[in-house]
Formats: C-alpha cells, sequence, structure tokens
C-alpha cells in the first residue's frame, strides 16, 4: 500500500479520535469530580430517569419487534409485503415529532380526547389527564424504534433457516416451543444488537425528552452547557454518560463474542411454511406498532397541514428541505465513499490502520450526539487556541466531521456484509489478470457492491435527514434544517405550524426506506 | 399392514411430484427408496412426516391415518423421525444436547451403546461448528434412533460418512434399527449398498412408481428397463433374431461354444478383470479371473434363465 493511502488511513483515524481524545482531556482539565459531588441530584435525577426510560423504551421495542416478526416469517397471508414494509416505517418518522404528535394528540384538545368527549363522554374523564410523562414517553419512543427490533429479528430468522424449525417440529415440538426453545437462542445475538441500538437511540435522544420534560443526562448536558453555561457539569454528565455507552458497547460485544453462533447458514433462505393463517391475531398483532408507530402519527400530521396550508411560507420550505436534503447527500456521499476506501483496503491488505478504523467506523453510533457535538467543540477551541487561530465551531465542516463518525456505522453494515460475501479468490484472479488497485476498486467492487452501496448511502442519508441534536449544537449561525424547525416550532407550543416540515421528513424517509426494501428484496 | 401408502399424489404449481404412489411395508421392514436427484424423493419424505401435506391419497401408520382428505396429523405428534439430508444439528447446543433434545426420559445404557456404535464417544461435549459432516450425520442418525419412532426416514444418510469406518458404521446403525424394528425408509441415489440391507426396494420416476419389489426380484426381474439399468450393467444380447439383455455376472468363460467373443479391451477392477469384448455385432462387457489380451477370441457361455426379455417400448433404450 502507497503512502498517500496511508495518510487517508491516518487522517480518518485522527478525525475519529480526537474529539473523544480532547472531551477526557478536558475532563481532567476542569475538574468534573467536584462538580458531580457538589450537585449529586442531578446526576441521581438523570441517571435514573435515563435509566427508567431505557428500560421502557427496550420493552415495547422487543414486543412489537420480536413477535411481528415471527408472524411475519412463519405465515403466508395476503398483502404480507406491504405489512412487511409498513413495519419498518416508523424508521421513517424522527422519535421528536413523534413525540410532538402523540404530546398533542393525546392532549385536552387533541383528537383522542375530543373523540371521547363527542362520542364516550362516560369514559373521557378517566382520560383526561397529563400525557406528558416518562412512561408515555417510553411507549412513544418503543413505538418508534421497535423497527430495529423488527429487521435484526426478521434477518436473523431467514438466516436461520427452514431446516431448524422442521428439524425441531420432527422432534415433537409445536410451533410455540419451537420459538422459545429453538429460534430465540439462535437470534439472541441479533436481537441483542438491535436492543443496543434502540438504547444508544434512547440516550441520544434529546426533541423527545426536552417535549417531555424528562431530564436524562442528553438533556442536562443540553441544559448545563446552554441555560446554565456551566462547562465542568456538562462535561461530568458527558464522560458519565460516555462510560454507561461504552460499559453497554463492550458488554453487547463480550455477549456476542460468546454466544457466537456458527449455524449453517442459508439453508433454506424462504423461512416460512407458506402456512395459510388460520387466526386474526398475529395479523393484529402487525397492525398495531404499524397504526402506533406509523399511521396515527401520520394522519395527524397530514391533518396538521391540510388545516394550516394556506398560512405555511412555502419558499422558506423550500430552502429547509433543500438545506436537509442537500447537507444530507453530502455527508451521505463523503461517509458512503470513505468506507468504500477503507473497507477496501482492510479487505485487500488487512493493514493494521484499516483494522483499527474498521474498529472505530463502529463506535461512533454509540457516541450520543450531544457527547460529540461538545466533544468537537472543545476540539475546535483547542485547535483555536494552540494550532490555528480559525474557529472551526459554527461551520459546515464541523457539522460534517459530527455527521461523519456518528453515521460510519450505519454505511459500514451493508458495505460490510456485501464485501465479506465475495471469495478471495475473485479478487486473486482479477490481479492475475492484470488488474491494479484502481481498475479492481473500478471493474470488481463496485458493480459487485453497488447495491449494498446505494443501500449505505440511502440508510445514511435517512437518519442525517431526521438527525436533531448534532445539528443543534454544531450548525452555522442561521442555518436551518427541516429538523431543527421542526424542534423550534414544537418547543414554542406551535407543532401544527411544524408539521409540513415533518411530513416532508417522513416522505422523503419513506421513499428511501422503500428503495431500501426495494432492493434488497430483490 | 403397518404402513400403508394408498394413491398419493402430490402437486407443485400443476406438475406432479407424486403420481398415485401406492405400496405398504409390515412392521420392522427397511425399505429402499431409490431414484435419480430431483426426482421428488424428499418430497416424498415430507409428505410422509408432515412436513408436507399429500393432494389426494392416504397414509396410515400402526391403523392410525395420518393424511387424507380430512385428516392432517402434525409432525410433532406422528412419532415419525426424520433424518435431514443435510443433516443439522443445533448450532447453540452441544451434541449430547441435541441427541438428548425434547427427551424425556431415555435409556442410559441404549444412549451409551448408541454413541459408541456411531463413535461418538469422545464428540459429546463438542459443538456441531467443532464437527465433520459426517460427525453430525452420524450423530442426526443417532438421535433420530434413540426416540424409536414408529417410523424413521432416512434422506441420503450415509453420504458423508469416512470411507474407513463407512460400511463398519452402516452395519452396525441397521443392525441396531433392525433389533428395535424400527420401520424405516432410507431413501438414495446410490444403488451400490442397496441389497445387502434392504428388505423391499421402491424404484421411483417421473413421479411415478417404477417397481416395488424385494431385492433378488428387482435385480432378476426388473419390471422395465429403466429399473434394469439402475440396478447394475446390462449386455444386449440377440439370439435367434430376439432381443435380451443379460448381467455381465451372468457370463461364464467357456472352452467352446457357439457364442465366440473378440476382445477389445481388459480393465484390472481390484480381483477381477472387467472385459470388454465383441458378440455378434454387439458391444459385450463381462469379468474375469484373468487377464484377456486384446484381439484374442474367447468364448462364453450363460443360462437361459438369466436372459432378461423387456417389452417393445425398451427397445433401443440402452442405445442412447
Amino acid at each position: 500500500m502507497k503512502i498517500g493511502g496511508k495518510l487517508v488511513l491516518g487522517l480518518a483515524i485522527l478525525l475519529i479520535v480526537l474529539p473523544i481524545l480532547s472531551l477526557i482531556l478536558y475532563n481532567l482539565e476542569v475538574n468534573p469530580i467536584s462538580t458531580i459531588l457538589n450537585k449529586p441530584n442531578v446526576f441521581i435525577d438523570s441517571g435514573y430517569n435515563t435509566f427508567y426510560l431505557l428500560i421502557i423504551t427496550v420493552f415495547i421495542s422487543i414486543i412489537f419487534g420480536l413477535f411481528p416478526a415471527w408472524f411475519v416469517s412463519l405465515y403466508s397471508f395476503k398483502f404480507k409485503y406491504l405489512v412487511d414494509f409498513l413495519l419498518y416505517l416508523p424508521l421513517a418518522i424522527p422519535t421528536y415529532i413523534m413525540a410532538f404528535s402523540y404530546g398533542e394528540i393525546l392532549s385536552y384538545t387533541g383528537p383522542f380526547q375530543l373523540f371521547l368527549r363527542n362520542y364516550i363522554p362516560a369514559l373521557s374523564p378517566f382520560f383526561n389527564m397529563d400525557y406528558l410523562t416518562i412512561e408515555v414517553l417510553g411507549c412513544v419512543l418503543g413505538f418508534s424504534l421497535f423497527p430495529y427490533v423488527y429487521a435484526a429479528s426478521r434477518i436473523s430468522f431467514t438466516l436461520i433457516g427452514q431446516s431448524y424449525i422442521h428439524l425441531s417440529k420432527m422432534l415433537g415440538l409445536n410451533t410455540l416451543s419451537t420459538f422459545f426453545k429453538v429460534v430465540l437462542p439462535l437470534s439472541t445475538p441479533a436481537i441483542l444488537s438491535a436492543v443496543f441500538l434502540v438504547c444508544m437511540e434512547v440516550l441520544n435522544e434529546y426533541g423527545a425528552t426536552k417535549y417531555f420534560g424528562v431530564n436524562t443526562f442528553t438533556t442536562e448536558i443540553f441544559k448545563t452547557w446552554y441555560s446554565l453555561n456551566d462547562i465542568g457539569a456538562a462535561v461530568g454528565l458527558s464522560v458519565v454518560l460516555l462510560i454507561t455507552v461504552m460499559t453497554l458497547y463492550i458488554f453487547e460485544h463480550m455477549y456476542n463474542a460468546k454466544t457466537k453462533i456458527n449455524y449453517k447458514e442459508n439453508t433454506q433462505l424462504d423461512f416460512t411454511f407458506k402456512k395459510k393463517i388460520t387466526s386474526t391475531k398475529p395479523i393484529l398483532f402487525c397492525i398495531i406498532p404499524i397504526l402506533f408507530g406509523f399511521v396515527f402519527p401520520f394522519i395527524f400530521i397530514v391533518n396538521n397541514v391540510i388545516e394550516n396550508i394556506l398560512i405555511f411560507n412555502f419558499i422558506d420550505t423550500l430552502i429547509l428541505a433543500f438545506n436537509s436534503i442537500s447537507l444530507s447527500l453530502l455527508a451521505s456521499l463523503l461517509i458512503v465513499l470513505v468506507l468504500f476506501y477503507v473497507l477496501f483496503v482492510d479487505k485487500e491488505y488487512k493493514t493494521r490502520a484499516s483494522k483499527t478504523l474498521n474498529i472505530f467506523s463502529s463506535i461512533g453510533y454509540a457516541l450520543p450526539g450531544a457527547v460529540l457535538a461538545l466533544s468537537l467543540i472543545i476540539m475546535s477551541s483547542q485547535i483555536k487556541n494552540n494550532v490555528i487561530s480559525v474557529s472551526l465551531t459554527g461551520t459546515y465542516f464541523l457539522l460534517i466531521h459530527a455527521y461523519f463518525i456518528r453515521f460510519m456505522a450505519v454505511g459500514k453494515s451493508p458495505i460490510k456484509s456485501s464485501f465479506d460475501k465475495m471469495p478471495d479468490n475473485l479478487s486473486e484472479s482479477a490481479k492475475n489478470l492484470g488488474l491494479g488497485n484502481l481498475g479492481l476498486a473500478k471493474k470488481l467492487y463496485l458493480p459487485l457492491n453497488k447495491f449494498a452501496l446505494l443501500t449505505a448511502f440511502l440508510l445514511c442519508f435517512v437518519d442525517l435527514m431526521k438527525e436533531l441534536p448534532m445539528t443543534l449544537i454544531l450548525r452555522p449561525f442561521n442555518f436551518d434544517t427541516l429538523a431543527t424547525k421542526t424542534y423550534e416550532f414544537a418547543v414554542e407550543e406551535m407543532v401544527d405550524l411544524s408539521s409540513i416540515y415533518s411530513l416532508i421528513i417522513i416522505l422523503v424517509c419513506s421513499a428511501s426506506l422503500f428503495i431500501v426494501k426495494k432492493i434488497n428484496h430483490n | 399392514m403397518y404402513l400403508e401408502v394408498n394413491n398419493i399424489s402430490k402437486y407443485f404449481d400443476k406438475k406432479p411430484i407424486l403420481k398415485n404412489l401406492s405400496f405398504s411395508l409390515q412392521k420392522g421392514e427397511i425399505l429402499s427408496f431409490v431414484g435419480d436427484s430431483g426426482a421428488g424423493k424428499t418430497t416424498f419424505l415430507n409428505c410422509l412426516s408432515g412436513l408436507d401435506k399429500i393432494e389426494s391419497g392416504k397414509i396410515v401408520l400402526d391403523g392410525v391415518v395420518l393424511n387424507n382428505e380430512s385428516t392432517f396429523i402434525e409432525p410433532q405428534k406422528r412419532d415419525v423421525g426424520l433424518v435431514f439430508q443435510d443433516y443439522p444439528l443445533f448450532p447453540h447446543l452441544n451434541l449430547k444436547q441435541n441427541i438428548l433434545f425434547n427427551l424425556k426420559g431415555f435409556d442410559q445404557v441404549e444412549f451409551d451403546r448408541l454413541i459408541e456404535v456411531s463413535k461418538l464417544d469422545s464428540l459429546l461435549e463438542k459443538y456441531p461448528h467443532q464437527l465433520s459432516g459426517g460427525e453430525k450425520q452420524r450423530a442426526s442418525i443417532a438421535r433420530a434412533i434413540l426416540r424409536k419412532p414408529k417410523l424413521l426416514l432416512l434422506d441420503e444418510p450415509f453420504n458423508n460418512l469416512d470411507k474407513n469406518i463407512k460400511s463398519q458404521i452402516i452395519n452396525e446403525i441397521l443392525q441396531t434399527i433392525k433389533k428395535y424394528e424400527i420401520t424405516t425408509i432410507l431413501v438414495t441415489h446410490d444403488t451400490n449398498n442397496l441389497f445387502q440391507y434392504s428388505d423391499k426396494i421402491l424404484i421411483f420416476k417421473a413421479a411415478t412408481l417404477q417397481q416395488f419389489d424385494s431385492p433378488v426380484n428387482t435385480y432378476c426381474n426388473p419390471s422395465n428397463c429403466y429399473c434394469a439399468e439402475l440396478m447394475g450393467d446390462l449386455n444386449k444380447v440377440v439370439i435367434d433374431n430376439a432381443t435380451y439383455y443379460l448381467r455381465p455376472e451372468n457370463i461364464r468363460l467357456v472352452k467352446k461354444s457357439k457364442y465366440p467373443v473378440v476382445v477389445k479391451a481388459s480393465v484390472f477392477n481390484k480381483s477381477i478383470y472387467k472385459i470388454k469384448g465383441k458378440l455378434f455385432d454387439n458391444d459385450l462387457m463381462f469379468n474375469s479371473s484373468k487377464n484377456l489380451d486384446a484381439g484374442e477370441t474367447i468364448y462364453i457361455d450363460f443360462n437361459t434363465k438369466d436372459l432378461i426379455n423387456f417389452k417393445k417400448e425398451c427397445e433401443g433404450y440402452f442405445e442412447s
């Protein structure tokens, strides 16, 4: 490998490591331990809330991710493909938009209570309560994030194949026992990885928690940093959050390494028994998360858009849509290009640098947006003080840098699994036929992995379109995206006016997810 | 009859996989189910085990209807053991846990004996990914036999066994099956060892039964040219303008006869020589204990009772 290639890898590693290193060094400087000791209640309260919220969200995600995946895999029924796609769609709605929508839907003036007062007045007093609670937020986040568990379970069930299910039946187990004794143990590593992602999303959550008034680590970081200007407390909270995340990350990796299941992949990929469904219960169970995770908030938002159509400023909306889409496209393209290069080098040369970068690129997603943003601001100010006298804070460079670190893991997984499927002797033959590195990349890796690259690009794009906390902290002055504007209106109690922005985000993300599903189905 | 398969049919996208298949077995009999790859052998096993439903006909095991137009007993309730072609063992369980999976109460002595017979003694704590194909195959068979099912279905079960221990293991496993009187259907496309362990042979082609008979009859009196060819080599001989077929092992060398053969080649094959020659206008193949020179003329003879006569439609079958 040439020196230029090594430099690119080195630079990429530096871009990931430097912000975290800055945070840790700054942490030693400001001595946040004393801040923690001075304000124990902040840490105890936010710690308790974060943990409680995690428990509720994970529980709901597992229930509505795992069982529908089992039903869709096992049974054949009318509109199965549509149901399967709809179960992924809650990913198109950002969690904060879900929270704003449910906050309104359930409020005293919202459609739910209005319906009760008009049609079932006897029941209405029982439902007249404050819904902006941590429990409701947990359920809302659960309905928003269950597709992570659903997707992981569906993939795992498909990889398990029919053989083990048939075998289990031949050895006397019924469908239910087969699920618990065979399918579930075999899928535990995949489900655990999905649960880890759900946890990361909850720990990263800012818009929804802020709107519901639930103080978690992330909201406290924002509060201490912006409102109280208490840098020591913000850094202390960030470090505690970072340690929590890293503990979860290490636990997940250790567990999966220990229970690594070497099942014979692709035995018979068509997992379904083509079993005709005899009861409506499984279908109902699939419809509940679709209704709560997509249909209700979507209808609410569309209704808001129709009602307020005359007062929207469409020029502003177009500018915001352009900002969001162009920024997301640019960052996604950059991430996919870097990943293609890194994974290509790793597959062809297996250098220490490429391996290190391969590992670091997975850690990014585990870093909560607020922590990452804080780290980058600290890094930027240290660069300004010690290296060059130009501040990077509030520039597109720093924002894209943050996106790059956090969303590399999102794009990595489809590209890596596609590269892994390429037999080693393929590139050896190509080299033998006279192809150099550029030729290999252009004539072998690119055509063979084009769908994986497109999938990676679209998945990054969807996540970037929805991204809020990092954009909120790091965006340039006077620069807004659909996400930031939605948030600003919502916290000012003007959810109606933000609905057009929410709708654009949802439609763009739904279309992207549809393409991803179509590519992978074919 | 212990197992009755009566007129069963199965279609995939209107294409027949099984067409009016009927046969029956006594308790403890071993049936070899022979056919080309892709002939529908696995579908047949799936229908018997309950992993697939038949479209018409009836399957009765030990007096209980497993599947007909109105009844379908689920696979887990049939007491039928199935050893799959790709021998899956649960990857999250070790070999012992795999063999004892969902088995409530078992005889330790029988377990130990079966493990010993299958040569799995030292592998019980290992996980499937640490085992060879042959070891996994042996474990799958042991797991099925230990349950003593009413009907045991083996789908190409001896494919991956190591050459050195193959015949010993097959022998011992089949002895165990016989000892427990487990009615067994063994699906295979390999006809080499068929005769030594089968009570019955069923030949299957193009979704229909070609022959169902004892090994001796299947070999000596094949019902058609396909069955005859499947069971072993054949020579075409023309005697008095009539066409007959003759197995190589039924031809013997004599000093003088009315059948002179010009030797074309002699190939050494372990304990015998395979001789290729020409009898009148037809190629001939037979065995000899000694080497013969090409171009040499020798004489052969045979018993007329060994001549096989096929119907008119078989003419030209072996030339193609």
